[in-house]
């Protein structure tokens, strides 16, 4: 750690503490409010990490990273390539350890503690496993699966319209209808907090439709919190109350956009593409993409 | 085990369709079938023009003989049961060890690397060699010939096996890692049948090796077996019961790649055909 760089690179960062999360869209399903930054579903706290090359050289990935995301949110995350999006969400998730900093996940509404749920950009369905053994591996590897759980499965499944394929095998499918018995386990086990890397990109325009206003659903029914890595920027927009431009090196939070737009009627994925502020919302985040890298240090994060 | 059980019982079944063989397979086995009529015809008649010498290529009807008086004296069943009975229990312990071992090595990392080292060590020993020793050791009985196929087969179960848990998608791994999985549910419920298509084609190249394993301790030392027929017929210039024993160990190793792709398709059903 070298105090005075770390100082330079950070002055070129937001802070994202809870002022900065309150310009939080209104359009929220659950407003913000500042008693929900107290029951924040997700607080990074000064998170940092390097990669050590196999010459022995220290990349730092992220040096003092600070965010949140609140109950019932949706953030996304954009960034370059290799801005470190993915190794963000495998240290939320727990998939490595962070270095320095912490990673805290707030509670449920009735006071147990919350959980994260990683659903990763390939679908990754085990193909010995039916739809329906697939949706419920989440629960299979934390505990015994209970009848109610596989009425919940089924019930999840024929809201995805997958019901008349629960006992096919995933090689059945289409690839909208993988993603979405992905999506199923990612939800059975009944997080308080999703981590979506980039699990439409390989999908039609339709079907990536479909799915995203699911997701938005989600938030809405459950109050779920939801963190998505996209390098679609009009999903960003579409899909989330908060995008945020990831880059530099190490990276850190280089804008934080709340996206507030005037919609005719409910919020969806093709509602939000029509209001008249999206356009605006894609030339900054677009702009923010290409603005030369700051604090640029050695190696590239994965 | 329990849960996915649990999951089976709420109606997860199978659906397999009566599959019926198409006009094109027909005609294929037909053909290969008219060939075979055809070998035979051309060299029966070779031996009765004696185009060929039959003391040294013997004849199909040499052979049809042999077969004839071996079944009528009850050797050639004997010696068959004993030579598959050889074949199939080293096949098992050989594959059972090496596959059972290879697939634990995923626990232990920092020895895989070692142990894999001395695999292929082994399987780079021509296990022929080892013959004699394993006489010696386990005498002329079936239990020397257990044991050469064993070791003929095991180091290729153990490699292939080390080589099918390490190659698990990374991102597999992560998946079950991120729903805070222990180890050994990634084993039951990942690795282990991530591992079965290559359990499975490896059993097929060993029954090969464990038909060498077992043939060649019958032609070292033995009383019984088709091994030992084929080497004193041989031996006696008996051409047609050598033939016998050739064509009776290639079906015998059909039948048994046979059962053993059966086997697989019933296991590994969920694997889409090509």
């Amino acid at each position: 750690m070298r105090p005075g760089r770390s100082r330079i690179w950070h002055d070129e960062c937001l802070q994202l503490g809870m002022q900065q999360a309150s310009l939080n869209s209104e359009y929220n399903s659950t407003p913000w409010s500042p008693g929900a930054a107290a029951a924040a579903r997700l607080r990074v706290s000064d998170l940092s990490h390097a990669f050590v090359s196999a010459d022995g050289v220290s990349t730092k990935i992220f040096d003092r990273l600070n965010f949140h995301v609140a109950h019932g949110e949706i953030m996304s995350i954009v960034g370059r390539s290799g801005a470190g999006k993915t190794t963000l969400f495998n240290l939320i998730s727990g998939l490595l350890s962070p270095q320095h900093g912490s990673v805290t996940v707030g509670p449920r509404d009735d006071g147990t503690s919350g959980r994260i749920a990683y659903m990763l950009q390939k679908d990754l369905l085990l193909p010995w496993r039916s739809v329906l053994q697939n949706a419920l591996l989440g629960i299979e590897l934390h505990r015994n699966v209970r009848p109610e759980d596989v009425e919940r499965a089924k019930d999840m499944l024929a809201r995805y319209g997958l019901s008349g394929v629960a006992n096919a095998h995933p090689h059945a499918l289409s690839g909208g209808m993988r993603q979405r018995v992905a999506l199923t386990r990612t939800l059975l086990v009944d997080p308080t907090l999703v981590l979506l890397d980039e699990p439409f990109s390989a999908l039609d325009y339709e079907t990536r439709l479909m799915l995203e206003d699911d997701v938005m659903a989600l938030r809405d029914s459950f109050g779920t919190s939801i963190v998505l890595v996209t390098h679609d920027i009009e999903e960003a927009i579409a899909m989330s109350d908060r995008v945020v431009v990831l880059g530099g090196r190490p990276a850190c939070i280089e804008q934080d956009i709340p996206i507030e737009l005037t919609l005719a009627e409910h919020r969806n994925a093709v509602t939000s593409r029509e209001a008249p502020e999206f356009r605006q919302y894609h030339a900054r985040i677009w702009a923010a993409l290409r603005a030369p890298v700051a604090h640029q240090g050695r190696g590239v994060a994965s | 085990m329990s849960n996915a059980l649990a999951v089976e019982g709420v109606g997860v079944r199978r659906q397999r369709a009566v599959k019926l063989p198409s006009a094109a397979s027909m005609i294929r086995a037909g053909l290969i079938v008219l060939v075979c009529i055809g070998f035979l015809a051309l060299w029966q008649l070779a031996a009765n023009r004696q185009w060929l010498n039959g003391q040294l290529f013997g004849s199909p009807l040499g052979i049809y003989n042999a077969a004839y008086s071996g079944l009528t004296q009850g050797t050639l069943v004997s010696d068959t049961l004993i030579t598959l009975y050889e074949t199939l229990a080293g096949l098992a312990i050989g594959s059972l060890l090496g596959t059972g071992l290879g697939l634990l090595l995923w626990f232990l990392p920092a020895v895989s690397g070692v142990a894999e080292g001395f695999s292929i060590l082994l399987n780079s020993i021509p296990k022929i060699a080892l013959g004699p020793l394993i006489i010696i050791w386990f005498g002329s009985g079936a239990g020397s010939k257990i044991w050469l196929a064993a070791i003929s087969t095991f180091a290729v179960a153990m490699i292939s096996s080390t080589a099918a848990a390490r190659e698990i998608d990374r991102d597999l791994l992560n998946l079950f890692r991120s729903f805070k999985a222990e180890r050994s549910m990634i084993f039951r419920k990942l690795i282990l049948p991530s591992a079965l298509p290559w359990i499975f084609s490896t059993l097929r190249v060993n029954i090969g090796f464990a038909l060498i394993g077992s043939v060649v301790g019958e032609y070292i030392a033995s009383q019984a077996g088709l091994g030992h027929e084929v080497f004193v017929a041989g031996s006696l210039f008996d051409l047609n019961t050598v033939w016998l024993g050739v064509i009776i160990l290639t079906l015998m190793a059909t039948l048994l790649t046979f059962v053993v792709q059966l086997i697989e398709e019933r296991i590994v059903s969920w694997k889409p055909k090509r």
